[in-house]
C-alpha cells in the first residue's frame, strides 16, 4: 500500500494528505485510457469525454494490454498511481466493437463496471458541430428520460445513469453557482423496452443552452447540439460487491450539530423555547398558608373542644 | 422603444407539461423525466427518419432543461454579488459511492484518557480571561488575587487612599509578652558576655 509510506519531507507529506480519505472528498477525478487495439471512434469518444471532464480529468495516449473484465488489477493498480477513482477504457475487436468501459473504484479497488458499446454510425464528435462551446470547468445540467433510468431493480441502466451522474457532476463541492454558468446539458435518453429481453440504446447528447425573454419571469429555454453525440449498446456489467457497496454508501458523521427541539430562533433573532408542562391539578395548588388550616393540626385536636380553634382564629381576624 | 415593447406580448410558452412529472435533484442539478419514450418506432436508417429521430431527442432534452431552470430558478434562494447572480443550491439526495473509505476516528491519546476519566473538561475562553480576577462586592470591581495589583492596590494608591489598616487596638496582654521576652533575651546576652 502506497500509504503506509512514511512522508520524509513536508512535501511529500502534503501530496499523501491529499490522496488520504477524508470526511468530505475532493472531487473524483477521472483517467481515460485506451486498450492494444482502439478503433478511430473509440479514441475521439475517449478524447471527447475527457475534454468534456476537464480539468478533473487525466488521459493517457499509450496502449495498454488490459482486459476490464478479465483482470482489473492494472485499472486498480492505475486507480491508485493517478488518485483517480474514474475509469474509461476504450477498446475495439471484432466480438465487441467500439467499446467504451466505465468503471469506478472505491479504496482502489473496482467497484463496478459497465461496458458500452458506441454505434460507429451515429456517432458525431464535439468537432464535427459548429458554433460556440462552453467554457471549460462548468458544471452541466444533467437529465435522463425514459422510464428504464428509474427502474427500482438494479440493472445496466441504473449503473449508467449513476456513472453518468459521476462522470457529468464536475465539482460538486460548491453549494452555490452562477446563474451564467448553466450554460450546457447532458441528456440521457432511453427508449421503452419493447420486449422483456429488449435492451433499448442509451443516447447521449450534449446541448447549449439559449434562454430567451418569455415576457415572464422565467426564461424559455431553447437547445442547439454542442456534441459529441453518442449511442450506445449496453454490453456487460459487473455489479459492485454487497459488503464493498455498503463501505463505499457510508456516510461520515456529520459536524453539523442536530437541531434542538422546541427550541428555534425568531425573525429577530431572539431564541424561543417551548415548554410543556404536565397537567396541573388544582387540587394540589398551594394557596396561603394559615395556621387554623393546618390538616394535622384538625387530626390532633380534634377531640378537643372546637371551640379553642375558634379562639385561635379570632385574634387573627381582628388584626385583618 | 415601443416597437420592441409590443414585441414580447406573444409570450413564449415556459411551462412544461408531462402525465408524469419530473424529479429533481438540484444539488447535482439533475432532471429525471420518467415518462415512457419511442424515438427509435421508425429505426433510424434514413436520413429523414434520423433527423426526426434526433428532433425528439432534442425536445424531451428541451423539456427536460426547460423544467429544470424553472426548478432552479423558482425554489433556489438568488443572491446577486458582484461577481454575478449566484444560486443556492440544496445538499444533493441521490447516494453517490464514495471513492474512498470514511477515515477513522483518532484514537485518544494518554492525556485524553486521563482527562476523560478525571472528567477534567478544557477551560472556556471566558475561564480563560478571567484567570486570576475576583470580583469585589464592596467596590464592585474585579480585582487581581495576586500580582502587583493585588486586591485593586494600584487603584487605591492613585485614589490617594489610606492603608485600610491604618489604626489599630494595641493588644495589651500580647505587648506585655513581648516586652517580658526582650527582657530576657537582654539578660541572657548580658550573661553570656
Amino acid at each position: 500500500m502506497l500509504r503506509q509510506i512514511k512522508p520524509r519531507n513536508a512535501r511529500s507529506k502534503r501530496a499523501l494528505e491529499k490522496k488520504a480519505p477524508k470526511a468530505v472528498e475532493n472531487p473524483k477525478t477521472a483517467l481515460f485510457l485506451r486498450g492494444t487495439s482502439a478503433s478511430q471512434i473509440v479514441q475521439d469518444a475517449l478524447t471527447d469525454l475527457y475534454s468534456l471532464r476537464q480539468p478533473l480529468a487525466k488521459k493517457f495516449t499509450k496502449k495498454n494490454n488490459i482486459v476490464p473484465f478479465e483482470d482489473p488489477s492494472s485499472l486498480e493498480f492505475f486507480s491508485e498511481k493517478n488518485d483517480t477513482s474514474l475509469l474509461v477504457f476504450g477498446s475495439s475487436n471484432k466480438k465487441r466493437p467500439h467499446t467504451l468501459t466505465f468503471a469506478r473504484t472505491f479504496n482502489h479497488k473496482i467497484l463496478d463496471m459497465l461496458e458500452l458499446h458506441l454505434d460507429p454510425e451515429s456517432f458525431r464528435k464535439l468537432s464535427q458541430f459548429k458554433g460556440r462551446k462552453f467554457a471549460v470547468g462548468l458544471r452541466p445540467m444533467l437529465s435522463f428520460s425514459g422510464t428504464v433510468f428509474e427502474s427500482p431493480v438494479k440493472n445496466e441502466y441504473t449503473m449508467a445513469k449513476s456513472l453518468f451522474i459521476d462522470l457529468f457532476k464536475g465539482d460538486s463541492s460548491s453549494d452555490k453557482i452562477d446563474v451564467e454558468g448553466l450554460q450546457y446539458i447532458v441528456a440521457v435518453t432511453a427508449d421503452e423496452p419493447v420486449g422483456e429481453n429488449d435492451k433499448p440504446a442509451i443516447h447521449l447528447r450534449i446541448y447549449l443552452l439559449e434562454t430567451k425573454r418569455s415576457g415572464q419571469k422565467l426564461p424559455r429555454v431553447e437547445l442547439q447540439e454542442m456534441g459529441p453525440r453518442m449511442d450506445f449498446r449496453v454490453g456487460r456489467m459487473q455489479e459492485p460487491d454487497e459488503a464493498l457497496l455498503k463501505e463505499a454508501m457510508k456516510k461520515p458523521k456529520s459536524t453539523e450539530e442536530k437541531t434542538k427541539k422546541n427550541i428555534t430562533t425568531d425573525s429577530m433573532g431572539d431564541k424561543l423555547g417551548r415548554i410543556h408542562l404536565g397537567r396541573q391539578d388544582l387540587g394540589e395548588l398551594q394557596t396561603r398558608k394559615m395556621k387554623g388550616l393546618k390538616r394535622n393540626r384538625d387530626l390532633e385536636e380534634e377531640g378537643e373542644d372546637s371551640m379553642v380553634i375558634d379562639d385561635d382564629d379570632a385574634p387573627k381576624r381582628r388584626k385583618n | 422603444m415601443a416597437a420592441p415593447a409590443i414585441k414580447p406580448r406573444t409570450k413564449l410558452d415556459v411551462s412544461v407539461d408531462k402525465p408524469t412529472p419530473y424529479t429533481f435533484d438540484l444539488g447535482l442539478l439533475l432532471a429525471n423525466d420518467p415518462n415512457p419514450i419511442t424515438t427509435s418506432a421508425i429505426a433510424p436508417s434514413t436520413p429523414a427518419s434520423a433527423s426526426s429521430h434526433e428532433a425528439q431527442l432534442a425536445a424531451t432534452a428541451r423539456d427536460a432543461a426547460q423544467a429544470l431552470i424553472n426548478q432552479l430558478l423558482t425554489t433556489c434562494p438568488l443572491s446577486s454579488t458582484q461577481s454575478g447572480v449566484l444560486l443556492t443550491l440544496p445538499a444533493s439526495t441521490t447516494a453517490l459511492p464514495r471513492e474512498k473509505p470514511v477515515p477513522e476516528a483518532k484514537p485518544p491519546t494518554k492525556w485524553e484518557q486521563f482527562a476523560a476519566r478525571k472528567g477534567i473538561k478544557p477551560k472556556t475562553r471566558e475561564q480563560r480571561r478571567m484567570k486570576g480576577q475576583q470580583y469585589n462586592e464592596e467596590t464592585r470591581q474585579w480585582e487581581r488575587t495576586w500580582g502587583w495589583d493585588k486586591g485593586g492596590k494600584m487603584r487605591r494608591r492613585e485614589d490617594g487612599a489610606v492603608q485600610h489598616d491604618w489604626l489599630v487596638e494595641v493588644d495589651e496582654q500580647k505587648d506585655q509578652e513581648d516586652k517580658r521576652k526582650k527582657e530576657k533575651e537582654a539578660r541572657k546576652k548580658r550573661r553570656k558576655a
